[in-house]
């Protein structure tokens, strides 16, 4: 390659450097882009006008504070300097600093509702994947049995272990404890819990990252679908919404399901209302106005997220709402069920006022 | 793949005390090297290396082959590793370990990137014909510092090798048998050297000083407890031929500094070893010197 | 192709057009790969790397790709971290294809796993969950290991690993080879491949802006006296770079605030003393 010497030219002094933030001395120094004067921000300064903590920022070197998830203190040394260890928001709980991530996976947290895919089957227990960092157990005897009946767990509920659930099965569950490297133990012992049939299996995955789950008072209920035109009668739609970010969508049935927590039977009458059914893979016949309906909370929910709204249930019923009155707006239109793009950011522009 | 037994907890913190005291298992000072020793074969080019319980043998042999068509003017030069299950029961046969692929890296960077061999002088005829030399080692015992000790084995191995004569006419090559004229040695430019520190995480020294603590010549328990390590490969000049610290625990900058100083020493000595090694070698073989072989009186 | 260098004496600047203290442009962006749990793009000039972080979560790293990633371990009893590089055809002048066994490659694999183990914190995981990261390499002109790392360490910070700084990683050269024992030889920052085929260079990995030095990687051969001025310039290079990183996540951290996507972060000031 020829390269093309213009007048030669006396070497250029020393650049001075503006940066008084880096120690080094005047012979390092490295320059991101050229010549042009960048008041590069002194890193350790930029707490208080950013709202935003990286990885290795220094969150405060009060002793006051104590640390919380998402922080770090340094290991052996005397000082008590707490450091962010994530990107993302600082929240104080009274005296404990904990950051935000942006954008995680899910971590399990005692009481959560969450939806799961069996990936595994052993001899007393499944294992279950929630989203998190370590698969979930889910033990044979935290399970009901098909009738209600309370006993022990044999041998031969051992060997026909698969009969409740199989690989690539879903299910609804509770986490029922945690285990010292976070892995979780769910627990199926209630009406609303238990395999899942007739309906759709959408994931978003994590927490943050811009919409997804949240946790809220009711993360299970009941849509009611009879507002839309083309529905005949009073059809209804179950959605759960797991806090893992793995939802499910399906066709009402009355007494059953995750939503139908208000009206369940008490403990007493357990043994009616569990049938024999509950764990049958066989879908029920699902009307096509209902599949349809499922279809478009799905396409409300997928909207949602890529928008970056949080997922909960006022949101998803609004945003119902929202979609059918825009499928309404235009008869015509066969392809009213798709809320991706434009029509998806007409949407939830209309459920945030903006 | 069978895995090497890892240590007991309470041997990995009665080592590492032991070491952040400045004390080690058998007694030497944290930057001695155990006792080594190179031994030459009967045949040229056989180096046998025995570092404290490790043991190594590099065998160099040289055939002629077509060169590779893209260098048409050097010759082929190749560094082999094999590390059997006769070392340690966590390397199998006919897989490669990490330890083996870091180690045959090592080597290749040090050895054959630094132009320690010259390839140029290996080439017979352009393009046609050249000189392949393969270098074979075999680790007969691993017992910690694989890397010094193998590349010391390669190293001295090579310089001990004689290729036979060649000579071309027209367009007839020749190659001599040691009978007809005597084996020549090969264009060595200069002797490298890997010096591997190993590091143990921090001591405090003073008031909110820390100073990392590192060890030379590990061995095999050493080794599975270090935190991180840093092989550095010289030469007695002073020119480093490749650094690599490969990840592992975050180690101040001016540490390494005062390691790659402090290699520099080691390798200046181990330099003295094995030039030593090979004037002794070559006196025994050439017992008398020049005036037996002028002699002409018959053995008979 | 040979490359004239004797013309850097002249005019002090490098065949780009750089100063020796320069850095190339750089570009990044976090978040690329909506499907992936944390996924990144970095330009460094034209060295261009996609990072895909999946995980952590509990699948084996042995047994799903073996040879096509290397594993280490994070902080004694935690997560395992897997590393897998791909070299697109594509990436060079000379569309050459790589296999999967180039021990180039598995070295710099086995290299980067191990840096990033020291940089990410393991234990809140466990040492049953494994971190994987998959580096493409899309266009590669030099300091190729200083933008994977760079990148993977983006593409962690986007997954929400916790770590304990960014593992930042930079590359610095000698303007003469070893052949000229010039005591005069200016350090050079961020090579570009005309410069490492010809210049004796190495690549420092430090964690955040700190001079501690988690890798580090010669391999062509340069006087020991040259050694501390081409780390202090790395070193230097490793302090842009982690500026740059973090401007980057600021950046996305402020849009998504604005957005309403994550809540509005809480300032602790000295005041809170109630």
């Amino acid at each position: 390659m020829p390269i093309t010497i213009l007048q030669p030219s006396l070497a250029p002094p020393p650049k001075p450097r503006n940066d008084d933030a880096s120690d080094s001395d005047s012979e390092g120094g490295a320059d991101l882009e050229g010549d042009i004067a960048m008041g590069r921000p002194a890193k350790r300064a930029r707490t208080q006008d950013s709202s935003i903590m990286t990885p290795g920022e220094i969150i405060t070197d009060d002793p006051q504070w104590m640390r919380g998830h998402g922080t770090y203190v340094i290991p052996g040394a005397q000082s008590n300097t707490i450091l962010s260890s994530v990107a993302g928001t600082l929240a104080k709980t009274n005296k404990l600093l904990s950051v935000r991530p942006l954008r995680a996976r899910y971590t399990p947290e005692i009481g959560d509702l969450v939806v799961g895919r069996i990936v595994e089957v052993q001899a007393k227990r499944w294992r279950v994947d929630v989203g998190g960092t370590l698969l979930a157990q889910l033990p044979l005897s935290a399970i009901n049995l098909p009738g209600g009946i309370q006993r022990r767990r044999t041998e031969t509920d051992e060997l026909q272990i698969r009969t409740f659930f199989s690989e690539g099965e879903l299910l609804v569950a509770e986490v029922q404890q945690l285990y010292n490297d976070g892995a979780a133990v769910l627990h199926t012992r209630s009406l609303k819990y238990g395999k899942l049939r007739n309906g759709v299996f959408m994931s978003v995955a994590g927490v943050g990252g811009g919409g997804g789950v949240v946790r809220a008072r009711r993360q299970a209920f009941t849509l009611d679908i009879s507002g839309t035109d083309e529905v005949s009668g009073s059809e209804k739609i179950d959605v759960v919404l797991g806090v893992n970010g793995y939802i499910w969508i399906s066709k009402h049935i009355e007494g059953e399901g995750a939503a139908a927590e208000s009206s369940g039977p008490g403990i007493t009458r357990i043994e009616e209302s569990v049938g024999l059914n509950v764990y049958s893979s066989q879908n029920d016949i699902i009307p096509v106005d209902t599949m349809r309906e499922i279809a478009r909370v799905r396409g409300v929910i997928t909207a949602l997220v890529e928008n970056g709204l949080r997922v909960d249930e006022e949101m998803v019923i609004k945003g119902y709402q929202e979609a059918v009155e825009m499928a309404k707006e235009e008869p015509d239109s066969a392809d009213t069920l798709w809320l991706g793009g434009e029509r998806g950011k007409r949407l939830t522009n209309a459920l945030v006022g903006r | 793949m069978p895995r090497e037994a890892e240590p007991s907890q309470n041997e990995k913190d009665f080592v590492l005390k032991a070491v952040r005291e400045g004390h080690r298992l058998d007694a030497r000072a944290l930057d001695q090297f155990r006792p080594l020793d190179l031994k030459f074969g009967d045949q040229y080019g056989v180096a046998d290396v025995t570092l404290g319980k490790t043991r190594i043998l590099a065998k160099v042999t040289a055939e002629v082959t077509v060169p590779y068509t893209d260098r048409p003017f050097d010759g082929i030069f190749t560094i082999t590793t094999e590390l059997s299950p006769m070392a340690s029961p966590a390397f199998e046969v006919n897989r490669p370990t990490e330890t083996e692929v870091l180690l045959s890296r090592l080597l290749e960077k040090t050895v054959r990137r630094s132009n320690a061999l010259d390839t140029e002088s290996l080439c017979l005829v352009a393009g046609q014909k050249c000189w392949s030399i393969r270098v074979d080692l075999h680790v007969l015992s691993h017992d910690g510092n694989l890397i010094d000790a193998s590349c010391l084995a390669v190293v001295a191995a090579l310089r001990h090798f004689r290729k036979p004569d060649t000579s071309i006419e027209g367009d007839t090559l020749t190659v001599y048998t040691p009978a007809e004229r005597e084996p020549v040695p090969l264009s060595w430019l200069h002797s490298p050297f890997c010096i591997t520190f190993s590091f143990f995480g921090t001591v405090s020294v003073g008031e909110d000083e820390e100073k990392d603590i590192w060890l030379l010549d590990t061995t095999r328990l050493e080794e599975q407890l270090r935190v991180s390590s840093c092989t550095i490969s010289m030469n007695k000049h002073g020119e480093i031929c490749q650094v690599a610290k490969p990840g592992g625990a975050p180690v101040e900058a001016v540490t390494v500094l005062q390691c790659s100083n402090l290699a520099l020493q080691k390798v200046k000595d181990l330099s003295d070893f094995v030039d030593q090694k090979l004037a002794e070698d070559s006196k025994r073989r050439n017992k008398g010197g020049l005036l037996a072989e002028l002699s002409a009186e018959n053995a008979r | 192709m040979p490359l004239d260098t004797s013309t850097y004496n002249l005019a002090l600047l490098r065949v780009d057009g750089r100063r020796w203290n320069e850095l190339r442009d750089q570009r990044g962006q976090m978040g690329v790969q909506p499907s992936a749990d944390g996924s990144a793009y970095l330009q460094m000039g034209n060295t261009k790397i996609q990072a895909i972080v999946a995980g952590p979560n509990e699948r084996d790293a042995s047994k799903t790709n073996s040879s096509a990633s290397t594993a280490a371990t994070a902080g004694g009893l935690g997560a395992t971290v897997a590393v897998g590089i791909t070299v697109a055809p594509f990436a060079t002048v000379d569309r050459k294809r790589r296999g999967r066994n180039d021990k180039r490659l598995q070295e710099m694999q086995t290299t980067l796993a191990a840096a990033l183990a020291a940089a990410v914190q393991g234990q809140a995981y466990g040492p049953r969950s494994t971190i994987h990261v998959s580096l493409h390499v899309l266009s590669q002109d030099g300091s190729l290991l200083a933008a994977l790392v760079n990148a993977a360490s983006l593409a962690l910070v986007d997954a929400g690993v916790p770590m304990t700084d960014y593992l930042v990683a930079c590359t610095a050269g000698s303007t003469s080879s070893y052949a000229a024992a010039d005591e005069a030889a200016d350090p050079l920052l961020d090579l570009n491949t005309q410069e490492e085929q010809e210049l004796p260079f190495l690549t420092l990995a430090t964690l955040g802006a700190s001079d501690k030095v988690v890798a580090m990687v010669c391999e062509s051969r340069v006087q020991l006296a040259r050694l501390e001025g081409m780390m202090a310039t790395a070193a230097d290079g490793c302090k842009g770079v982690r500026d740059f990183l973090d401007r980057v996540v600021r950046e996305k951290g402020e849009i998504m605030v604005q957005e309403g996507a994550v809540g509005r972060g809480e300032v602790v000031s000295s005041m809170d003393l109630d």
